[in-house]
């Protein structure tokens, strides 16, 4: 009797730093809200706060595998590149073949679906390369994603002729970023994000893979001695990571009904950003997909409720750069006060 | 001033560690323009008695004086303008600079943040050329053998007017004919006013170099002498290992089981030749001193190094890769616990179950409730000391986090246990726990192979203990009363082997 009890209370015990910092980023959240809400106005309206959950839907969906490559101890800057190559790409697949005087206007008239299935193929390609040179020859990840970053928006200004493509298009190209859930204003779009997180969420939480990425990121060398095929683990993340970027792409050129090669320029910053603001050491082995989306929406509510006190828009990068530095400080701060 | 006899006198010097007197008040003297060897087996202290001398480390308790006067060293440096350099076994050359810019590293003359020339480099060139004239100053450092650079950073010392110059095992890595080169070297450095301390393995050394040797045991000063009255080796070894006293090994019965593991002709670039087997439930020791290639064995069969040669696990060669290693049934516990055995910033139960997450998994997903469980099972039977399974490992103490480490290959339910200096750096009441967990292992039937540089610890507990010296397989014992510590300190020094040793 006495042992089981006994054993009882050493599960239990304090819960991990990860659930700490999250709750603690959540306490920011709550206190940023309810001081936003007092000064700006209509900043409460149930639409508005939907809108902080979802109008950042495309950083999120980054923000998954940049989280997951981050706890490993590894950067992914290409993300954003990639948005922009497959968005051009799905767009050049499908536009109509036959001649026009216009060299923007004319793509491979390839059927749509191809037309995505290509781009993603595309999309992952750049993660085989990053994947190649980080997990292989163990070149450090921010030089070669900062250079896959550049060949694949390079790719996109070839393209897109460093314009954008958006004419002879079937009309089919328009309605995934275009539809929404019947009876709301939620877009597909952020239905795909809301299910990537969940799932991310599980692998994180419940899965021998998602425990790995850990290992990893806490010591990959006893990883590597523990059975770890670091190797492996680390390629389909990378590819894991620019599919997301990919499936971003197709879906932000479907929304727009255009490829233009200068999108989503510097979303890898944010994708970072919201993930040291979720708790995501870049030492690795630490943070979590629950924390980084906290984190994206504390950037929601901080950038809205500047625009919502009229502040002009030149002002949001610094106020971005302000609130991630004094959050980042206060959470290696109290993270520091706990384990005294 | 009238310079003292003794370039350094050491008194009742302490250093403590949480668990352990790595230094006991250790007392000598060392003479003026001498070459003064320092032995003792792994553990003994003399480590950290060269880390008290070159900064690195703060002792606890006692005195040193350098040419008369109280000496304090607060850093490298410090100790470097006290005039103490060292020759580490990491070099401490810039491979990509000349070596007359690695000579003046640190000393440049500058006008307005631009270098100058002046008579320091001359000065510097001149000492280099005494030493060995085959090397010009405008070489590119990375052209030079390892022997060379190792002259490169002697001649900076001299230069620099050390008293003293540390050297740490420099014959480790260089070959036998720059050995003599660096020997005729060491011995005209005592005509340039310096003093030399000595630390090496190879006992043959201390009689070809040396003017006085100390001996250190346990962190004790044993004695210091001068060499010639040291009559051979073999005295020299007695008093490194003193009275060792070898308790508790109790033979085997008899009968010999079948193989497990087959290694046939394995050579790379430390391993020369070695064939072995182990068979079931048997108890394996490889001895021998640092650079014996002990854990170089142990990478070789896990899959980490590449090699050439035969190994067989049940008959059936072995992949050379560690995922494959540990589904065949082999676990390894690395030598060095925190960077290759342990997950620091994970919890104990983040780290128990991960070299056999399917026992813990149905389809990939994670049963939160067996993997506690699990947890506390290996919390329990090896006694590791927390309050919880959800402790960081790297809140628990040396012996603990062993422990963790064992807890992650036993899991693995191996039936061949590789241990690589399995009780190194925790305290005496862990090891005998340790110590009996393996003895437990083995009488389940479990193959057991520990890799160890402390000699109680293989003949302790190991049936059979293979030599290793220099890369290569030197002799095998079985293990019974009639173990000779005597014979195998003189063996995996470097002595020769009498024809009886080999052979099983």
């Amino acid at each position: 009797m006495e042992t089981r009890l006994e054993r009882k209370k050493m599960i239990g015990g304090r819960m991990s730093n990860e659930s700490f910092i999250t709750l603690f980023m959540i306490g920011v959240l709550v206190v940023l809200f309810g001081v936003s809400c007092a000064i700006v106005p209509r900043f409460y309206l149930p639409q508005n706060m939907i809108n902080l959950l979802t109008n950042n839907w495309y950083i999120i969906m980054l923000g998954i595998g940049v989280t997951f490559l981050l706890i490993t101890g590894n950067f992914d800057m290409s993300v954003g590149g990639v948005i922009a190559m497959t968005g051009v790409l799905s767009v050049w697949f499908c536009q109509d073949a036959t001649a026009s005087q216009n060299a923007l206007a004319v793509g491979l008239g390839l059927p749509y679906g191809v037309a995505i299935a290509l781009a993603l193929l595309c999309a992952m390609g750049i993660g085989a390369i990053n994947a190649f040179f980080i997990a292989r020859l163990k070149v450090p990840s921010i030089i070669i994603t900062l250079g896959t970053m550049m060949i694949a928006r390079g790719v996109a200004q070839i393209v897109a002729q460093g314009a954008q493509r958006n004419t002879s298009l079937p009309d089919v190209f328009g309605v995934l970023g275009g539809l929404t859930i019947p009876g709301m204003s939620i877009k597909l779009s952020v239905l795909v994000m809301a299910i990537l997180v969940v799932a991310a969420f599980v692998f994180e939480k419940k899965t021998v893979a998602g425990r790995r990425t850990y290992l990893i990121g806490a010591n990959s060398v006893a990883a590597r001695l523990s059975g770890v095929n670091v190797r492996r683990h680390l390629t389909s993340l990378f590819i894991i990571s620019s599919l997301l970027a990919g499936i971003t792409g197709i879906l932000l050129s479907s929304e727009f009904k255009a490829g233009g090669s200068s999108r989503a320029m510097g979303y890898e910053f944010d994708a970072l950003v919201i993930s040291l603001l979720g708790g995501v050491s870049i030492a690795g082995g630490f943070g979590s997909v629950l924390g980084m989306f906290v984190g994206a929406v504390i950037l929601s509510v901080v950038t809205s409720a500047a625009t919502g006190l009229l502040l002009s828009p030149d002002w949001q990068f610094t106020i971005k750069g302000v609130v991630t530095f004094i959050a980042i400080l206060a959470q290696r701060f109290a993270l520091d006060k706990r384990k005294g | 001033m009238e310079l003292t006899d003794n370039v350094l006198e050491i008194r009742d010097l302490v250093k403590d560690f949480p668990s352990v007197r790595a230094v006991n008040r250790v007392s000598f003297d060392i003479k003026r323009n001498t070459v003064h060897c320092l032995v003792g087996e792994n553990g003994a202290g003399k480590s950290t008695l060269i880390k008290i001398l070159t900064g690195a480390s703060a002792r606890s308790s006692g005195s040193i004086l350098l040419n008369g006067e109280a000496y304090t060293p607060h850093s490298t440096r410090d100790a470097k303008q006290h005039g103490i350099s060292t020759l580490f076994q990491e070099l401490n050359v810039v491979d990509q600079l000349t070596v007359e810019e690695n000579l003046t590293l640190g000393m440049e003359d500058t006008t307005l943040g631009f270098l100058r020339k002046t008579d320091k480099i001359n000065t510097m060139v001149n000492v280099m050329n005494s030493l060995e004239p085959s090397i010009t100053p405008r070489q590119l450092v990375s052209t030079l053998s390892v022997a060379k650079k190792q002259i490169v950073e002697i001649a900076k010392a001299v230069a620099t007017e050390s008293d003293i110059i540390i050297m740490d095992e420099p014959t480790a890595a260089i070959s036998e004919s720059e050995i003599k080169r660096l020997f005729a070297i060491i011995k005209s450095l005592r005509e340039k006013n310096v003093t030399v301390i000595y630390i090496s393995h190879r006992l043959d050394e201390i009689f070809e170099l040396g003017d006085y040797v100390t001996v250190m045991r346990d962190g004790k000063h044993i004695d210091t002498r001068p060499v010639s009255e040291i009559k051979d080796r073999s005295e020299l070894v007695k008093m490194m290992i003193g009275k060792t006293v070898f308790e508790q090994y109790t033979p085997k019965e008899g009968e010999c089981k079948d193989a497990i593991l087959q290694v046939r002709n394995l050579s790379n670039h430390k391993l020369r030749d070695i064939s072995f087997e182990v068979h079931e439930g048997e108890i394996i020791g490889f001895y021998g001193l640092v650079g014996a290639g002990k854990t170089e064995l142990a990478r070789a069969i896990y899959g980490v190094d590449p090699y050439e040669g035969e190994i067989l696990f049940r008959g059936k060669k072995l992949p050379p890769f560690p995922d494959k290693v540990i589904a065949a049934g082999i676990a390894l516990v690395p030598e060095e616990r925190r960077s290759q055995g342990l997950f620091t910033i994970l919890t104990i139960r983040g780290n128990v179950p991960v070299m056999n997450m399917r026992k813990i998994s149905h389809n990939g997903f994670i049963n939160a409730g067996q993997e506690r469980k699990v947890t506390l099972d290996y919390i329990d039977k090896l006694r590791i000391s927390t309050s919880s399974t959800e402790k960081e490992a790297s809140k628990l103490s040396g012996g603990n986090q062993q422990k963790v480490v064992l807890a992650k290959c036993l899991f693995a339910d191996a039936d061949l246990l590789m241990l690589d200096e399995p009780t190194r750096g925790i305290d005496v009441g862990a090891k005998s726990e340790i110590y009996g967990i393996i003895r437990q292992l083995s009488k389940e039937g479990k193959s057991i192979m520990i890799f160890s540089s402390e000699l109680p610890e293989v003949v302790n507990i190991c049936d059979t203990i293979y030599l290793l010296y220099d890369g290569r397989m030197k002799a095998t014992l079985r293990n019974g009363c009639d173990i000779d510590s005597e014979k195998i300190l003189h063996i995996v020094t470097g002595g020769n082997v009498t024809s009886g040793d080999r052979g099983e």
